[in-house]
């Protein structure tokens, strides 16, 4: 503690502040511009030197150590002289006129104008210079207004831990410089665009919004509205810039607000969310040709022809089978949507259009009124005619959570049926069902905060954190660089693995030897955590037994990591003291992925590394919102909070409080996902919002065939989907950024959405579609807003009993448990008893068991799905997205050098892939990542969709299906380039080390 | 001896004993001529007695700064737990300073030997020579010193067999003046780009790889075997003018002089009969105009203050300059003041490491408009303007390379103010001009 004066204000800080921290503690503005927030200390600007007391030269406030007794001068006569000659001297080489042209324009620019600094005098020297990314899609410089304050290097160095930027050369010469050649790629550039939030002059600036508006929108006033992004679970908050009605911009809140990405972004979040308004976007409810209306009942009576042309729900499309073999299409027109294109130097970035013109064939616009009607009509006259099973529901980890909880309502109130599931199924679906075996929760015990800034070991399975939640994955590699240790289990030799202290380089699927083994080693040693166990588990000394003949030896033999590896891991994760566990899908999607996490969770029960500040368990969630869409009951089995629907009491409860009898809520549990869409299941009648499992689905041809047997389908979304196509009709959805609502992020982070922008044309907020859907079926709903939804959510979930919209508005977010109005919410859980009846939990022994489909004489490669840090998902939304698509164009399969070579493919030649079910043709890229025999295949790509290829084999519990390991065969195609690469490039992979 | 003259009977030679005497340079050689004595004995004395015999000669830093030696080496903790590091400066990159580069190439047992002492000293087990990169001879006599040191047993695990460690490795420059700077070097050493630090904290606090670091010139170091042999008070009583600069001092001349080279001379030796008797004063046909006395950072003395100026630290500063590096440019009434003072300028301009906005910006600016006015462009404003950016260059910046480009500008034009004024009334070099006439 020190105490001291500034400018006559006395002020005491804490020890190691500067005095720029006890200057602004009390709201004195001392002008800096190479320091930031959070970014090391350089001092090089100089224009923050202030006057203290004793001292002949004048100091930098932001780099002197504040001391007691100091007196503080921030703008003394020497001080601002010193200043205006800083400023004067920057001015010299900057563009200066356009300050007095259009006004301040920027930090720097504001500046100059608050020291009344012009040019006088000039002295000749040319403007500054520095690499300009020439032709970038997203990031480009102006370094003539570049005043080589090192913010951007710092930021992409110490915040992102990427290293792009750099100043080069010396004296007057010194400039930024992208990587030692200029190119971004071979620098390792990640897009992220973190060096143009930190750029206080626009040298380095985002090239999306100048390509793609016309001058005068641009100049239109802006307001910022914040809110959350739309794509992983990380749950970034955004400040969207509205312009008009469009989302000009969007900028990351300040560094120093709580928000869980402290500012950053990714290059999806900052740079990847102008799909909203992308040309494809559907702009009215589209109703498949034929239905008509006769005596006020719709029914179908479709074109002869047209059925016997295409099938009931079918159109000229070809289907997923046949769209991997052609090219992504790019029409320039929507015919349902005419508009006028913008110019720009990119051209008009909505022509890279995803619809192809012929999907709006068999549809024709209608209206609400005749939508909504066909949709009320149809789903009630399944549930009269069929019972209420016939019908189902998938609600969208993409949708709010008042949103899903209204759908959920919605079937289970007014259709009385429990088939409510989400694509929750495809993802963390068994680990949910292995936390809630263990211990009796569904989400993470700790916060991310706690990974990067506490934890001392951080061992991360299956997942590859710098690519899907990147936000996260730099502060994981804070973290290591804090001094934390990191051990990454994943087949794929992937960023943070290649960083890693400890890479476990396993044969897929093999993860139960893995762990099993380690806690082997753990018990072995003794180091285990023998009062934990006692007082707070069930079921270690079974455990104990069962992992008894899983040697590290023989993991090694199954597994395929040395089993000194296996060893070292166990003691670095058993020492800590305090390791976090961290996994996503590569654990989960498999056909024993409840019983991978299971072993996962004895080991963390075994060695207690849960309960405790810097020990954290925490599956990193995959989407915006799937923690959120389970916890307000968009899962078969359950209400919010994971209340059973088994239990008469429970449902009393709800009932009660949707206010329908008791015996319309059904006991039984409903079907999930992946047993709604097979062969044999009950359902005839399918309402989707925002999902798509044609995609998505294991084995997708099969899908794509029990679809086309549906009786009935509405699809509610964005885009004309590869599911809407089979739809009878398609309701025009509202994007994030045109609607409020609240999601919940990876650390069950509640966190509220703003509306900026109105939704395009005749498309509705998703609520008020799902509103009047919910009155029209005969629920009547007591609701107008979203923040009304929430009060009944609070309402019937305990853990959210204090929350409420106008709280969120306060405090950026609340983590769950929040138990009353004033309740503050909770970072981490379980410090002295898990929510089970007795407070202790269980340990399950687990076996190994192998993927169900290995590697073959006639498919002798394995093959591993999952995303690449440009797309998400099914592409709906990335693929649309200018910047985004432009990065990662054509579906590439990862195949090792090795292999490449003795089958006598190249980098961007064509092969096919082919698996017992199916195959698609992709291009290669050369992978160091990828083992010997292994390969992996993106998720997103239509024109070679990987789950034409992958295993629906289930896990009997949780019912995933087995997305990460097939067997496949791989052919060279003739006559060998791509064809998509005639337009486009591959850019490599950064090689290993 | 003495090089590349015979030494004068005038000079005190210390350091410089050597110099020319390429037997000096090995091993055998050097311990011929006593050698290695005074590492044997330090090897016997405790770090604190080393430090204090330091102390009480008063030998003070030779790279510039002239700070204390025994007292910085006083701040390096013993038994802080961490390890300790010597750095030697052998970056020597002054214009106009060239007297490490003699030490190196004739004796660099000598330097070796002082490193080692102060090592010990400091409680350092690793000591780094930063050679600028340009000096190839140097580079190659001093490895090969250390060679053959290593193979005496004189460096390594257990240095002259006292079971203490003392590693001493050689590391190259590139070509950056900046990186003679403290903490840049350290930096360079480090592996990064040689920028300055900020200070605090000060190096023997975190200073190479964050660690307890201790700096010296190579002149510094060179000095220390000596002082132990003969002891405190011998180095002490070599002043002939005030008690706080103390022993001798290797300058080096250059520029418009009869006999440029390096020459020993005892503190306090005045500057005039330096100049006359031992350097031979101005050549035939010339008078001498100007003089920068400790390479090119410090303020330009005019003939009369260099008149008066006994040469320690404290004479200098008392004669509108400083001793700084102790390399001396000599400058007699054919040089242009503008043209020379521009073409330091364009060195600063060059070397400045581009951090601190006033260096970055500053050194360029100053330059171009010396350049202008060199060529006739030149307003009277533009005085002002130099005067304003020196101003602003002055004790504001991260090290004191903005400072060293302000010095001479600022002396420059308050003392030859009549020949800018020239410039820019003639609009031309009137030198060039008498030249071209
Ligand atoms: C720009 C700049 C360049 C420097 N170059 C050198 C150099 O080449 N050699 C040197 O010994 N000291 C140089 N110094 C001084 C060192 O920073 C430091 O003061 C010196 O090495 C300390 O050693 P000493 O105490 O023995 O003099 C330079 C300082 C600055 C600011
Ligand atoms: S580009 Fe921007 S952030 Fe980077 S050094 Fe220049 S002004 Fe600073
Ligand atoms: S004063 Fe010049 S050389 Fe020194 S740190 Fe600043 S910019 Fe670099
Ligand atoms: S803000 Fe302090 S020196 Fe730049």
């Amino acid at each position: 503690m020190a105490t001291l004066t500034v400018n006559g204000t006395d002020v005491t800080v804490r020890d190691g502040a500067t005095i720029l921290d006890a200057a602004r503690q009390i709201g004195i503005d001392v002008p800096t511009l190479c320091w930031y927030p959070t970014l090391p200390i350089v001092g090089n600007c100089r224009v923050c030197l202030v006057s203290v007391e004793g001292s002949a030269k004048l100091l930098p406030a932001c780099a002197t150590t504040a001391a007691d007794g100091m007196k503080v001068t921030t703008e003394s006569y020497a001080a601002v002289e010193n200043r205006r000659g800083v400023l004067g001297m920057l001015l010299e080489r900057y563009p200066a006129e356009r300050i007095d042209e259009r006004g301040a324009q920027n930090e720097f620019e504001r500046m100059v104008k608050r020291y009344g600094v012009s040019v006088e005098n000039r002295s000749g020297l040319p403007l500054r210079a520095g690499d300009d990314r020439a032709g970038d899609p997203m990031i480009q410089h102006d370094m003539s207004t570049c005043i080589l304050c090192t913010r951007c290097v710092r930021a992409c160095a110490d915040i992102q831990v990427v290293g792009v930027l750099d100043v080069a050369y010396r004296g007057d010469h010194a400039e930024i410089i992208v990587g030692a050649d200029g190119n971004p790629e071979h620098a390792g550039c990640t897009w992220c665009g973190e060096c143009v939030r930190v750029c206080p002059t626009g040298a380095i600036h985002d090239v999306l919004p100048l390509a793609k508006f016309a001058r005068d929108a641009m100049q239109k006033p802006a307001t910022s509205v914040r809110s959350v992004c739309p794509y992983c679970g990380v749950g970034c908050q955004l400040d969207l810039e509205v312009r008009g009605t469009d989302v000009v911009r969007v900028n990351s809140p300040w560094i120093e607000e709580a928000t869980p990405n402290m500012g950053s972004t990714c290059v999806k979040g900052r740079f990847g969310t102008d799909f909203v308004l992308h040309r494809d976007r559907l702009t009215t409810p589209l109703i498949r040709k034929g239905w008509v209306k006769r005596d006020g009942r719709w029914r179908y009576e479709g074109d002869p022809a047209d059925v016997k042309r295409w099938g009931r729900r079918g159109g000229p499309w070809r289907d997923i089978e046949g769209e991997s073999n052609t090219q992504k299409s790019r029409p320039r027109i929507n015919p349902l949507r005419r508009l006028p294109t913008v110019g720009g130097p990119l051209g008009d970035p909505r022509d890279r259009v995803a619809t192809p013109a012929d999907w709006y064939e068999p549809f024709r616009e209608g209206t609400w009124e005749e939508a909504m009607e066909i949709v009320a009509q149809e789903l009630t006259r399944l549930r009269d005619s069929h019972g209420s099973d016939s019908l189902a529901v998938f609600c969208s980890a993409k949708c709010s959570n008042e949103e899903n909880y209204v759908l959920q309502r919605l079937f289970r109130a007014g259709i009385g049926t429990n088939n409510v599931d989400h694509c929750t199924r495809l993802c963390h679906s068994s680990s949910v069902s292995a936390m809630q075996r263990a211990m009796n929760t569904s989400a993470a015990s700790g916060s991310m905060r706690e990974v990067e800034c506490e934890s001392d070991v951080i061992f991360l399975l299956g997942a590859n954190t710098t690519e899907s939640h990147p936000v996260f994955g730099a502060a994981l590699k804070r973290a290591q660089r804090r001094g934390a240790k990191l051990i990454v289990a994943d087949p794929r030799r992937i960023e943070l693995a290649q960083r890693a202290d400890i890479h476990l380089q396993m044969l897929p699927g093999t993860d139960v030897a893995l762990l099993n083994a380690m806690l082997h080693h753990v018990i072995h040693l003794g180091l285990h955590d023998q009062a934990f166990i006692r007082e707070r588990t069930h079921g270690f000394d079974e455990v104990a037994r069962a992992v008894e003949p899983y040697t590290p030896e023989r993991a090694e033999t199954i597994s395929g990591i040395p089993a000194h590896l296996i060893r070292r891991a166990a003691e670095l994760y058993a020492r800590g003291p305090r390791s976090s566990t961290l996994w996503a899908m590569g654990l989960t999607q498999h056909r024993t992925g409840t019983d991978i996490v299971a072993s996962l969770l004895n080991l963390i029960l075994a060695t207690g590394m849960i309960g405790r500040w810097g020990a954290a368990m925490l599956p990193i969630r995959g989407q915006n919102n799937v923690q959120g869409a389970s916890d307000v009951g968009a899962i078969p089995m359950v209400y919010t909070d994971y209340q059973p629907v088994t239990d008469p009491s429970i449902r009393h409860r709800f009932a009660q409080a949707w206010g329908v009898p008791d015996e319309r809520l059904s006991l039984t549990p409903g079907l999930k996902v992946t047993q709604i869409v097979t062969k044999g299941s009950p359902v005839r009648g399918m309402y989707i919002m925002g999902e798509n499992p044609i995609i998505s689905d294991p084995d997708v041809a099969h899908a794509e065939e029990w679809f086309l047997g549906l009786e009935f389908l509405a699809v509610h979304d964005l885009f004309l989907t590869e599911t809407a196509r089979y739809a009878d009709v398609v309701l025009p959805g509202a994007s994030f950024a045109e609607k409020d609502g609240t999601y919940v992020n990876t650390e069950r982070r509640v966190q509220l959405a703003r509306k900026a922008i109105p939704a395009p044309g005749a498309a509705r907020g998703d609520l008020e579609i799902l509103l009047e859907l919910s009155n029209r079926i005969g629920l009547p709903t007591p609701f107008s807003t979203a923040a009304d939804v929430m009060e009944e959510i609070a309402s019937v979930t305990p853990s959210w009993r204090g929350i409420t919209h106008a709280r969120l508005q306060e405090t950026g977010g609340l983590q769950y448990p929040v138990e009353h109005a004033t309740h503050p919410g909770t970072a981490f859980l379980f410090a002295d008893r898990f929510p089970t009846a007795d407070g202790k939990a269980t340990l399950v022994p687990v076996e190994f068991l192998p993927p169900a489909e290995l590697p073959d004489e006639e498919f002798p490669f394995w093959m591993n799905t999952g995303r690449q840090l440009y797309h998400w998902h099914t592409g709906t939304m990335t693929r649309r997205s200018q910047g985004l698509d432009s990065r990662e164009p054509v579906p590439t399969v990862e195949l090792s050098p090795a292999d490449a070579a003795e089958m006598g493919v190249r980098d961007g030649d064509a092969v096919r892939i082919t698996s017992r079910r199916n195959s698609i043709e992709i291009a290669v890229r050369l992978s160091p990542r990828v083992a010997r025999h292994q390969v992996f295949v993106p998720m997103h790509y239509r024109e070679a969709a990987a789950n034409l290829l992958t295993n629906p084999a289930l896990d009997p519990y949780a019912h995933i299906p087995e997305f990460k390991v097939c067997a496949v065969r791989i052919e060279p195609v003739a006559p060998g380039r791509h064809r998509a690469l005639s337009v486009e490039r591959i850019e490599p992979l950064v090689p290993a080390d | 001896m003495g090089f590349p003259h015979k030494s004068h009977p005038r000079e005190t030679p210390v350091l410089s004993t050597h110099f020319g005497d390429s037997e000096a340079r090995s091993l055998s050689g050097w311990r011929a001529r006593g050698g290695y004595r005074a590492l044997e004995q330090a090897l016997g004395m405790t770090p604190a007695e080393i430090v204090n015999v330091v102390k009480d000669s008063g030998l003070r830093g030779r790279g510039g700064a002239g700070f204390p030696t025994g007292l910085k080496w006083s701040f390096m903790k013993p038994g802080d737990g961490k390890p300790h590091y010597l750095c030697c400066n052998a970056d020597e990159s002054e214009p106009g300073t060239f007297k490490d580069r003699e030490i190196m190439r004739w004796t660099p047992h000598a330097l070796i030997e002082g490193c080692a002492i102060a090592s010990h000293a400091i409680g350092a087990e690793t000591c780094y020579i930063y050679i600028r990169g340009e000096f190839t001879e140097p580079l190659q006599t001093v490895g090969a010193a250390l060679d053959e040191a290593y193979r005496d047993g004189i460096l390594g695990k257990s240095a002259m067999g006292t079971g203490k460690r003392i590693d001493i490795y050689i590391h190259k420059g590139a070509g950056a003046y900046i990186c003679g700077e403290e903490t840049a070097l350290m930096n360079s050493i480090e592996g990064r780009r040689g920028n300055p630090r900020i200070k605090p904290p000060f190096p023997a606090v975190a200073g190479l790889f964050g660690q307890p670091t201790t700096i010296n010139n190579v002149e510094t170091l060179a000095a220390v075997p000596p002082i132990l042999t003969n002891g405190a008070e011998w180095y002490k009583a070599m002043s002939l003018s005030n008690p706080k600069s103390t022993g001798t001092k290797l300058f080096s001349v250059c520029g418009n002089i009869a006999r440029p080279g390096n020459y020993e001379v005892t503190m306090g030796f005045p500057f005039r009969e330096f100049l006359h008797d031992i350097c031979g004063g101005a050549r035939p046909g010339h008078t001498l105009k100007a003089v920068i006395p400790g390479g090119s950072s410090v303020p330009i003395q005019t003939m009369q203050e260099a008149d008066a100026t006994l040469m320690d630290y404290e004479g200098f500063v008392a004669n509108g300059s400083m001793l700084g590096s102790g390399g001396v440019i000599v400058f007699d009434d054919s040089v242009c003041m503008v043209r020379m003072i521009g073409r330091l300028a364009r060195f600063y301009a060059h070397e400045s490491c581009a951090q601190c906005t006033q260096c970055r910006e500053g050194t360029a600016w100053v330059t171009k408009i010396l350049e202008r006015m060199e060529n006739g462009g030149g307003t009277t404003r533009d005085l002002d303007t130099l005067l304003e950016l020196s101003e602003n260059m002055t004790g504001k910046t991260i090290c004191v390379l903005s400072d060293s480009c302000a010095a001479p500008v600022v002396s420059g034009i308050q003392k030859f103010r009549h020949e800018f004024e020239a410039h820019i009334n003639g609009k031309r070099c009137p030198m060039r001009s008498a030249a071209a006439a």
